[in-house]
This record gives structure tokens, sequence and C-alpha cells, in this order.
């Protein structure tokens, strides 16, 4: 299947370097301490985060910083076929631990000891991404409720199918078997939190005496390109009081031409 | 800076309001309904403005995203063939379910179900489709209904499931209505059974052709072009909804009625009477779960009456939302 055309075009229409239109609205859910929602193209998720609160389980409670709990959940009506057990199974499950490791890294938790800080993120629409989708609403929703952190963390993933690295896979890219690197990043910092690659099928890369790896780290520097766009663009959307919805479309110095719309 | 004395009195008297508030939620409620005003700076009978927007998950088959004040209800519908079952082979099927993920509300927590969740699945249910049986709903203070309000309790009718049969006895549509509440700000049922409405006004049915087996499947948007086979079912894309259910949820207080109650004052007072009425102007179901306020038919009347002018309003704003969505 061809996934990049003779043109350089993807299925979408997109250049390879080319990211997904990022979209986010911050304070959507008034009961909550913050919210946001985040879409990157057709993925689109809502976060919010209670906290500091009273830890549910005092048996869990820490005594010299907070306890961070974080839940990822999918929509019924979130994919082509619907989700039968939204939460509970594995790959949730996987998610959520991934979510809360990687914001665990960026709050500043000795503040808040014996306390607990809930995110909780909803798929509304899944096209790919979702996971960093979800982490960048969640660090805006960490942002809204107020809670003191190092960075940001932003997160972009990235891929390599027809021998083109791809930036920002959707969901048939990212099902298509390629290798595929998402990358959690503080910007400011310019560290790395998270890491996860899928392994790819070696028929998907067509070649037997060349060595994965420098495939992979090309993949994973335009990754971490990609977090810094988002970077970019959160920090667009979070300026001034009124936290407006901003379209915006990145793609990456370096390549052909450059498209910024601004609503 | 230091502040002047003045502002230092009210921030004071703010403190004070606010642990009043807190530690004797009902004597502040009493003394705010007294001057006419609730909590959120209402006036007694006034509703929340409500909105109704189309189309909010572009993946499903219909969506609506509404708002009642704060409480924000995301409901979408995805159709699948099914064979239907013996008993009526041209009927099809509609599964409701509603749910309250953790976002919503601070006391929703992981882990620990919420018990309005299922109760309010079924109520839409029961709502929607099935033919109600009327002793399910009347509570022990019912003899106190049975003179004055005249009441037909029926099946709503909103839906025809005979209209989601494709091929008698071989095929026919299941379709899933997922009602996601987003923030739960009080009159989560009212604001369910909207959105479950609009998602309804909204649904667009695939189009479906047969394959060489004979057997009924969906044809997807980039097939339909280049498809040599015949869409079955080309014109008949939409839902014909009947009458349209919709409802209001009052709290009972002393002698105050209170429509449309925000979290703070469901929480507050135990009372409350939802009332379920069609387009047609026809009482569907009334619903008083226990409380201290016994409800005289007066009250219910009342109730009754307030309904009917909420619903005006709300198939107004849905009829204005269809509107805008045909000229798009």
């Amino acid at each position: 299947m061809e996934f990049v055309s003779p043109e350089g075009l993807r299925l979408d229409g997109r250049r390879p370097l080319e990211m997904r239109q990022l979209r986010a609205e911050i304070g959507s859910i008034s009961k909550a301490d913050g919210s946001a929602v985040f879409e990157m193209g057709n993925t689109k998720v809502i976060a919010a985060v209670y906290g500091p609160r009273e830890v549910e389980n005092k048996s869990q409670q820490i005594s010299d910083k907070a306890l961070v709990r974080c839940e990822y959940t999918m929509a019924n009506f979130s994919t082509g076929d619907r989700v039968r057990k939204p939460k509970g199974d594995r790959r949730s499950t996987e998610i959520s631990m991934v979510i809360r490791q990687t914001m665990e890294s960026c709050i500043l938790l000795e503040k808040f000891p014996r306390s607990q800080i809930d995110i909780f993120v909803q798929v509304l629409q899944a096209d790919g991404g979702t996971r960093s989708a979800c982490i960048n609403a969640a660090t805006l929703a960490l942002a809204d409720a107020g809670i003191p952190m190092r960075d940001l963390v932003t997160s972009c993933s990235a891929g390599y199918l027809n021998s083109t690295p791809l930036l920002d896979l959707n969901y048939v890219e990212d099902s298509a078997g390629g290798p595929d690197v998402t990358v959690g990043l503080l910007p400011k910092m310019d560290k790395v939190t998270l890491l996860q690659t899928d392994v790819a099928l070696p028929e998907i890369l067509q070649m037997d005496s060349k060595l994965p790896i420098d495939i992979f780290e090309n993949v994973m520097q335009l990754a971490i390109e990609g977090c810094k766009a988002v970077a970019n663009y959160i920090r667009e959307a979070s300026k001034g009081v009124e936290f407006d919805q901003i379209f915006l479309t990145y793609i990456i110095p370096g390549s052909q031409h450059f498209k910024d719309f601004r609503k | 800076m230091v502040p002047s004395m003045s502002a230092f009195e009210n921030t004071s008297a703010n403190t004070e309001v606010e642990v009043f508030r807190r530690l004797y939620p009902l004597e502040f409620y009493d003394r705010l309904l007294d001057k006419s005003v609730r909590l959120d700076a209402r006036s007694l009978r006034h509703f929340r403005d409500s909105t109704v927007a189309f189309g909010a998950v572009s993946s499903a088959n219909g969506s609506a995203l509404v708002k009642i004040g704060s409480t924000t209800m995301l409901a979408a519908i995805k159709m699948e063939i099914m064979t239907p079952s013996v008993e009526a082979p041209d009927e099809g099927n509609v599964a409701i379910e509603f749910h309250m993920p953790p976002i919503c509300s601070p006391v929703v927590w992981p882990g620990r179900p919420v018990e309005a969740a299922p109760v309010i699945s079924k109520q839409l249910t029961d709502t929607i489709l099935r033919h109600v049986n009327p002793s399910e709903f009347l509570l022990a203070d019912s003899y106190f209904l049975s003179f004055r309000v005249k009441y037909f309790v029926k099946c709503s009718g909103m839906i025809d499931l005979k209209e989601l049969c494709l091929v008698s006895g071989k095929a026919a549509w299941m379709a899933y209505l997922d009602i996601c509440c987003l923030d739960a700000d009080g009159g989560l049922f009212d604001a369910a059974l909207l959105s479950a409405a609009a998602a309804f006004s909204h649904l667009q049915i695939p189009v479906v052709s047969l394959n060489e087996e004979g057997r009924v499947f969906i044809v997807s948007e980039e097939e339909a072009g280049k498809s040599k086979k015949e869409a079955v079912n080309k014109e008949k894309r939409k839902l014909n909804l009947r009458s349209i259910p919709l409802s209001l949820t009052c709290i009972l207080h002393k002698n105050y009625i209170i429509p449309d109650p925000t979290a703070e004052e469901e929480s507050i007072i135990e009372t409350s009477v939802t009332v379920v009425m069609d387009s047609s102007d026809q009482l569907v179901s009334l619903y008083k779960p226990g409380g201290q306020i016994l409800a005289f038919s007066k009250a219910i009347q009342e109730c009754v009456e307030l309904t009917r002018q909420r619903v005006k309003e709300l198939l107004r704003i849905l009829e204005a939302a269809v509107s805008d969505m045909e000229v798009d």
C-alpha cells in the first residue's frame, strides 16, 4: 500500500514533515479544577484535573509528596467500530500508566504532601496519536488548574513508511505496521521524558542488511521536533487572559513551505 | 500596597458568608429563597440557557453536544447491522447507555461506579422506547394524583423501530446511542434526554447495499461513488421522529417549587420531581423518588405546567438548530 505518493503527499494530503491541525480549548469543564480539550487533526481528547485534594485511600497517601492518579478512557463512539470496553482493558491501563508517569516527572509533587492529583483523560474521537493528544491535553489541564510544573510536557509521534520519515501519524498510517515512536518532551529543558516505540515488521522496512537503528534515531529526532512545534502552539494558546481557540498548522522548518492559519 | 480598611472589612465579611454557606447550606439557601434568589443568582423560576450543537463527533452517524447551563452532554449514535429477533422480524433496535466518566464531577471517582449512571440509562430507555407500566412510577403518594391530573402514560413513541428494518427477517439496524456526561452540574436526566433527541434528529443512516451472498453491508463514503452495486436505501436516510419527549426536573423545598436545579442545589434539597412531556403536549412520565416533601396534586400540576413551558422552549431551540443544520 502506498502511504506516500510519488509527488510526496500522504493519504490525507499532508507532506511527510507536516503535522495535523492543532486546536486547544482550555477551561471547558466548569466542575473540574482544570480542564482542556486538545485536537490533533481528527483526534479529539478532553482532559480534566481534580486536585490537589484529599487522598481517597489513606493507605496510599505519601507523606512528603502528592499522589498522582491518571485514568485514560475511550468513549464508545470514539473509533470506527464501537468500543466495547472503554476502560479496564490492557491498552487503556497501559496508556493510563504512561500518562501518569509522564506527568509525574514534571509536576512539583513536593509542594503537596499527603494529597492527590487526579488526571482524567477521555478520548472523544480517535484517529491515531491519542497518547500524544492525551499528554498535551493533560499538560494544558494542569496549567489551567494552576498546579506548578517544572515545564510543559508535549508529545508527538512519528513513523517511517515507504522509506520516508512521517510526522504525526493518523490511524491508517499507525496501523500500517511501520515503526512508530512517541516522544514526550520537556521543551524548555530539552529533556525527553517519554519514549515509546513500536517495532516494525521486516516486510514493511523492506531491508535486511541495514540496521534499523539509523532510521530509529531519525524518526525520534523528527518526533522531538514535532514536540517542540506543539510546545510553541501551546505557548501561543495560553497567552493572555482569554483562552481563545486558535487554529495553527505547523510544518517543521526545513521543509518546503510553511502554512500558518490563525483564527 | 496597604489595603484600605473597607476592603479588609469586605474580605472578612465575604469569608464569613462563604463559611456560613459551607457549614449551613440549607439555612443559607432558605435566606436566599426568602429574597427570591437562588444560589447561582437566578430568579426562582428562571431556566438556565440551553444550547444544542450538531455533529460534535464526526466519526459517528449522528451526534449532538448539549449544554444546559454548565451541564454538558455529548451524545453519539453508531449504527450497526444485526439480525432482527424472531419475535419482531421487521423491527430494529436501539441501545441507550449513559456514562459519567470521572472528568464530569469531583464526586465521581474511578473504581467507584456512580449510582446515577445506570439509573439514568434505564430511565432514558424507558422514556424513548418501551411502553411504561404506570405502577412502576407511581409511588406510595399515588392517591394524591388520581383525580385532577389527567395523564396518558404510554410509550413516548419517538422512534418507530419498524423504520430501522432493512430486509425483513434478515437485516435491521442496531443503533447504539452513547451519552457521555462531560460536566455534571445538575439536571442530568433533562440534558441527557435533550441530547438523545438532538442526536436522533441529526442521525444520518448509512448507505447499504447487498453483496454477492445477499448479505447487507454498510457502504463507506469513499466506496459509495465507485461501487457498481446499487445502494438499497439511498432515499431513506433520516429517521422520522414523531413526538419528541423532553423533561424538566424540579426540586421541592417547603412551599417552593424550583425548576432546573444545579448540582449544588440538588445536593442540598433531597426532594425532586421529574416530568417528561412530549411535543404533542402529552404527559409521558412522572418521577418522584421519595424525599421529605410530599407532593399534593396542586404541586404536581405546577410542575407539569413548568414542564410544558420548558418543553416549548427546548423544542424551539431544537428546531432552530435543525434548520441551521439543513441550511448547511
